[in-house]
């Protein structure tokens, strides 16, 4: 596989919850993706848009039905003899609650599920579960003994963020994992994903509803309204848009906002502006002008 | 204030496990005045304290030291527990952990029907409880098809037909997505203006504006309280703490660093953009 084929490729996809009962709920009617080796990218959309529809079927954990075409380290994941566990080892994935997520009763041998269902040997897996609990910040030593049910809201969410880790995969998807933890343990956690996207080029495909944190981590940004992609484009040409992005129930970062508001004033400024210090620059340009 | 305070929390001290070897200490001598009509939000970290005291208001929790007094009665009695819950009406973080029936309007009645309120009152209170919250054309809706943020609103129409007078939200915003949370945001706020005191337990900043005080609370103390703009205007110290100052704010105090002219406690977009355009040009000369 050449670097320019994209890693993860969704085409036109369709998804019917409870197909053919009374019951049944289209969440996805045409969906197109793209990802990338190394890319970090966010899917936005209200609730209801089909995001955590669409990145359940990058793992398996949903098929594809024809004619909509999920194509994953190049395997059809329609295709019923595709090694799902193999893809799994390759995309992991964070749900919104850490809860749901862990299971043992220590949190060193719930970070070790993983990789000892892989047949690891027993210093192998202690290994992946010492860096990947290093990566999320928590200590090895410190934490490896604890009850999984005695760890705070931040922590659980981070012992389920090294259990997909210690798998060590290449792609990380984050839905709307950070959702109910408080802004410190959420500001550490985004850190330390920007940094394993930085440098240890991992994919990271992030969904928040927080267009702050998503402003400050990804490059590139899908939008969803109603089972559909409706826009695509750089973080800073989606955040550009704050009246389309709006007809879909979304919007953008504050001081992105605060300058097309001046520039609606009239006012000569940069609407791609996405961070505080980049929009402390643009301000004091006018209070000097 | 002439007005006697509707809760008053006296040194209160509260320790998880106190009888045991490992003794956890959640609340340290707080003390706390809420009167009738205020909207408090109190904001912190995870375990900070804040859930710690928000059970204290309704007698889900008592105290380990000190006192709770609501409307005179001292949560410590249990004779008083009862009328203590029907003054203090309690939403929780996860709305499905509080929904219990299969069609909304059934849901909204089950706590008044519960305290054995006449059915025309009963159908009069329901109506009034969805429709405050906005959640009227889903009465007859179930509610595990709604939405997180229209469940939320139900849970929160079940605790008000019970006429709490006073709602305490515990992080009942931090599960959803923007939508649903302004809408939540916006069926308290007409509460309040129902004259119904609200205190609101959540770790996102901006929500703090929406009250008229705000408590920061930090390992257990209440470390910081006044108006909205009093607590937003300790950018530095409210960072040290890391927590989220909004962005707008943040920006103003950069802008006020650079040239003292500038507020340094602006909140919202609109402030800005009006504070901008009224300082254009008067930033020369100044570094």
């Amino acid at each position: 596989m050449n670097n320019r084929e994209p890693i993860i490729q969704v085409n036109d996809l369709h998804h019917t919850y409870l197909r053919e009962t009374p019951l049944e709920v289209t969440a996805l009617r045409g969906v197109n993706m793209e990802i990338h080796a190394g890319e970090a990218v966010g899917i936005i959309g209200r609730t209801g848009a089909g995001k955590s529809t669409v990145v359940q079927h990058f793992n398996g954990l949903i098929r594809p039905r024809q004619p909509g075409r999920v194509i994953v380290y190049g395997h059809d994941m329609s295709d019923p003899n595709v090694d799902v566990r193999a893809i799994r080892q390759k995309v992991g994935l964070v749900f919104q609650y850490p809860e749901q997520q862990l299971f043992e009763r220590l949190v060193g041998d719930d970070i070790a599920f993983g990789p000892r269902k892989l047949g690891l040997p027993f210093e192998e897996i202690r290994e992946r579960v010492r860096e990947a609990m290093e990566m999320v910040g928590l200590g090895f030593e410190e934490f490896k003994d604890r009850f999984t049910f005695s760890l705070s809201g931040g922590e659980m969410r981070k012992a389920a963020i090294a259990g997909v880790l210690a798998l060590r995969p290449q792609v990380l998807i984050l839905d709307e994992s950070t959702s109910g933890v408080d802004p410190r343990g959420r500001k550490d956690l985004l850190s330390r994903i920007d940094y394993l996207h930085r440098h240890h080029g991992l994919t990271v495909i992030f969904v928040s509803p927080n267009m702050e944190d998503m402003a400050g981590l990804v490059e590139r940004i899908y939008v969803m309204d109603g089972g559909r992609t409706v826009m695509s484009g750089s973080t800073r040409e989606i955040f550009s848009q704050p009246e389309k992005l709006a007809e879909y129930g979304l919007g953008v970062p504050q001081v992105t906002e605060v300058m097309h508001e001046l520039k609606a004033r009239g006012e000569e400024v940069d609407t791609t502006v996405l961070t505080v210090a980049e929009a402390e620059e643009e301000i004091w340009k006018i209070l000097n002008s | 204030m002439a007005e006697e305070p509707i809760i008053k929390v006296e040194n209160l001290t509260f320790t998880y496990n106190a009888e045991s070897d490992n003794p956890i200490v959640a609340l340290r001598n707080v003390n706390l005045e809420v009167y009738p009509g205020d909207y408090i939000v109190i904001v912190g970290h995870n375990g900070s304290g804040k859930s710690t005291l928000a059970k204290n208001l309704n007698a889900l929790l008592k105290p380990t030291e000190g006192d709770v007094w609501v409307k005179g009665m001292n949560s410590k009695d249990p004779a008083n527990t009862l009328p203590i819950r029907s003054t203090v009406g309690m939403v929780f973080q996860i709305p499905d952990n509080q929904i219990v029936a299969t069609v909304v309007e059934e849901d909204v009645a089950f706590g008044p029907e519960n305290l054995g309120v006449p059915p025309d009152e009963l159908e009069e209170r329901v109506t009034w409880a969805l429709n405050v919250v906005d959640m009227e054309p889903f009465r007859l809706r179930a509610p595990h098809l709604l939405s997180a943020g229209q469940k939320q609103r139900v849970a929160i129409a079940g605790v008000m037909a019970m006429k709490p007078e006073v709602l305490v939200l515990d992080e009942s915003t931090a599960f959803l997505d923007p939508v649903g949370r302004q809408d939540v945001l916006k069926a308290v706020r007409r509460l309040n203006d129902e004259g119904v005191t609200v205190i609101a337990i959540t770790h996102f900043m901006h929500e703090a504006t929406e009250g008229n005080r705000v408590l920061v609370m930090e390992a257990g103390r209440i470390v910081m309280q006044g108006t909205p703009r009093q607590v937003f205007s300790h950018v530095e110290k409210l960072r040290e703490m890391q927590l989220d100052v909004p962005q707008v704010t943040e920006l103003s105090y950069a802008l006020h660093r650079r040239m003292p002219g500038f507020p340094p406690d602006l909140i919202t977009v609109p402030e800005m953009v009006e504070e901008v355009l009224t300082q254009k040009g008067k930033g020369r000369g100044t570094q």
